[in-house]
């Protein structure tokens, strides 16, 4: 056997996350280098929508393991499963979205397969016939490349790093259903519940200020108010760990777990640009980055970069403004 | 019960790093502040207001690190551990999750934990791995990403709500003794406290040198760390800080956003 790539499909009540697909396109760049089969793997109540899907969409081959007692993730499950059938699939690599869920099996599953772990991986490279993976530490500020060492080894890849791969199959791959009653003994999902309610103000602002731990204190807030208030439909949001110290409301929080943001313009004062904020935020027309790090990583999604103190830089810029208008 | 808190000593977030030719690893440039990872304030936070409600509850907090890594024991009795455990790694450089996890999987295999807090993700290596490799290796359920926990009145089950994108959760229900991995936000981290303090002053951690324990091999290779690729297409604003707001207004005013 010549070995393959697994696939981990994620989806929701049958339909496939669009981060899945992005799987598929890293399969292929990997494939460049290493000829492997590719395999998507689907687990769920529901596993034979999701499956189907993908196999009219990839053209290749499906296993869909149907189980009622997964219509809601479950993670012991999750790895009870896979560690059942993923031997039989001669997996290299196993690819996992890095999702809060596939973050949260993908490591546990590697040390059930005795396989190795890299988490985070935005790149894959290919340097002499071997592979390597490459994911980013210190909030972006330094990247690592890393080789597998181990026969398997289980990748989580961070969304948005590959173009979306699907309806380019002219024909649809196989789908083998397999069904399974295992249920999981430790670990009961219960249900799934939203914790906080769309802040439609970030929704329609032309213009979002965004404060991040840089900011300080509570009391600077009024800065980044006072900036936002320059520009007419404005809002003002924040990182998590502004949230996190009740500064702001968790519904002006951007990014993974907070809200996807698009404004013209995203100005973002004292916040240093990790991956987790950024998905939030990189779709904006235009972004302007205040921070006293120069070597952020936010300045290199920004438009305008600006090392500087918030604290006095926000000021001045006022000042500046006002000045310009003739106010003083 | 007895709860164990993993906490790791990472670099605050303005430190600049460069990448050692020699090595091939990366060392923080000029004197660099260390604080405990945010996550792990949060998980020290949640396991004495777990002991505040039950009182039968001790709780320890375990390093793996260096000499430096002892100032978090500290910050962590500061704030109300009982006990502090460091397992010594004296050479600085990178440690693999899966070794980390392995050398604290080795040390509480025995020690009848009934639950084991760690954060969501360290600041510093971002891999969100340690906890639920941990929880593998010591066979216990786990959940990740946890924003609210609630132990059941007999102790035997943990209620737990983990976030998820978008910020909704996930409800679920793990037996005891199980693995937590902690998100920001769950509580608010307290101030150390001066009679804590000075307590944690007194009492020392123990240590157990890395060598005592066993040791696993590394699944996967650094092949090399180095500055990110992106490189930067933005301009970047020079001049004293009037200039620099002079500028921002002009740029901002020529593409009609004010
Ligand atoms: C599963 C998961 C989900 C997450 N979801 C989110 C999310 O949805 N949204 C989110 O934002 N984060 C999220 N995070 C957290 C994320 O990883 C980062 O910890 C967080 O985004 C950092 O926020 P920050 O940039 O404000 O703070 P830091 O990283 O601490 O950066 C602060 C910046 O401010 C600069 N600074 C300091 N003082 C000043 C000053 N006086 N003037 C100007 N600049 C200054 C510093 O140099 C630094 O660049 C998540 C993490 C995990 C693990
Ligand atoms: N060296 C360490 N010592 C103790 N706990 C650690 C260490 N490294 C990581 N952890 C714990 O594991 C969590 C996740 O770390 P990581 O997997 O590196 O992102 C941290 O928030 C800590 O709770």
């Amino acid at each position: 056997m010549k070995g393959s790539i697994v696939i981990i499909t994620e989806h929701n009540k049958g339909q496939v996350a669009a981060s899945t697909y992005e799987l598929l396109a890293m399969a292929e760049e990997i494939r460049q280098g290493r000829p492997l089969d590719v395999i998507a793997v689907v687990l769920g109540a529901e596993a034979e929508t999701a499956a189907q899907e993908m196999a009219k969409a990839t053209g290749e081959p499906v296993v869909a393991i149907q189980n009622q007692h997964l219509a809601l993730y479950n993670s012991e499950l999750y790895k009870d499963l896979l560690v059942d059938i993923l031997p039989q699939l001669d997996p290299v690599f196993v690819l996992v979205g890095q999702t809060t869920q596939g973050l949260d099996f993908a490591p546990g599953l590697a040390i059930c397969l005795k396989a190795g772990c890299i988490t985070g991986v935005d790149a894959v490279f290919r340097e002499e016939g071997d592979i390597y993976f490459s994911r980013v530490m210190y909030n972006g500020k330094i990247v690592l490349d890393l080789a597998p060492l181990t026969k398997t080894t289980v990748l989580t890849v961070q969304p948005g790093s590959f173009k979306a791969r699907r309806d380019i199959a002219t024909t649809p791959g196989s789908v083998e259903l397999r069904k399974s009653t295992a249920e999981p003994k430790k670990t009961r999902s219960l249900g799934t519940k939203r914790a906080r309610q769309e802040d439609a103000g970030l929704a329609e602002a032309d213009v979002i200020v965004s404060a991040g731990r840089g900011t300080g204190k509570k009391e600077n807030l009024g800065l980044i108010q006072r900036l936002a208030a320059l520009f007419p439909r404005s809002a003002v949001a924040g990182s998590r760990p502004v949230c996190d110290s009740g500064w702001l409301e968790y519904k002006k929080q951007v990014g993974l777990t907070g809200a996807t943001v698009s404004p013209r313009v995203y100005i973002a004062c004292g916040i240093s640009g990790t991956i987790q904020h950024t998905v939030g935020m990189q779709g904006s027309g235009f972004i302007v980055a205040i921070s006293t790090d120069p070597n952020a990583a936010i300045f290199n999604i920004a438009d305008v970069c600006i090392v500087e103190d918030l604290t006095t830089f926000i000021p001045t810029l006022i000042e500046a403004y006002e000045e310009s208008k003739g106010y003083v | 019960m007895k709860i164990l808190v993993c906490i790791k000593q990472v670099p605050d977030s303005e430190t600049a790093f460069r990448v050692d030719k020699d090595t091939g690893w990366v060392r923080p440039k000029g004197q660099t502040k260390y604080w405990m990872n945010h996550a792990d304030e949060f998980a020290v936070e949640e396991a004495v207001l777990i002991k505040e409600t039950r009182p039968d509850t001790v709780v320890d907090a375990l390093t793996v690190g260096p000499e430096r890594a002892a100032q978090v024991l500290e910050r962590a009795m500061g704030m109300g551990a009982d006990g502090a455990v460091h397992l010594l790694v004296p050479e600085e450089g990178y440690l693999s999750p899966l070794s980390i996890a392995s050398l604290i999987a080795a040390y509480a295999s025995d020690k009848g934990y009934g639950l084991i807090l760690a954060g969501v993700m360290a600041e510093d290596d971002m891999q969100g791995q340690v906890g639920p490799l941990l929880a593998e290796l010591l066979s216990l359920p786990c959940a990740t990403s946890v924003i609210f926990e609630e132990l059941s009145p007999d102790g035997g089950m943990v209620y737990v709500e983990r976030e998820i994108e978008g910020g909704q959760r996930d409800i679920l229900e793990l037996d005891l003794p199980a693995v937590l991995t902690v998100q920001t936000g769950i509580n608010k981290p307290r101030y150390s406290s001066l009679s804590n303090l000075l307590r944690a002053k007194k009492q020392k951690a123990f240590v157990i040198n890395r060598d005592k324990l066993p040791s696993v091999e590394d699944r996967e290779k650094i092949l090399r760390a180095d500055y990110p690729r992106k490189s930067r297409t933005g301009v970047v604003l020079e001049g004293d800080q009037g200039e620099k707001a002079v500028q921002l207004l002009q740029i901002l005013k020529e593409k009609a956003f004010l």
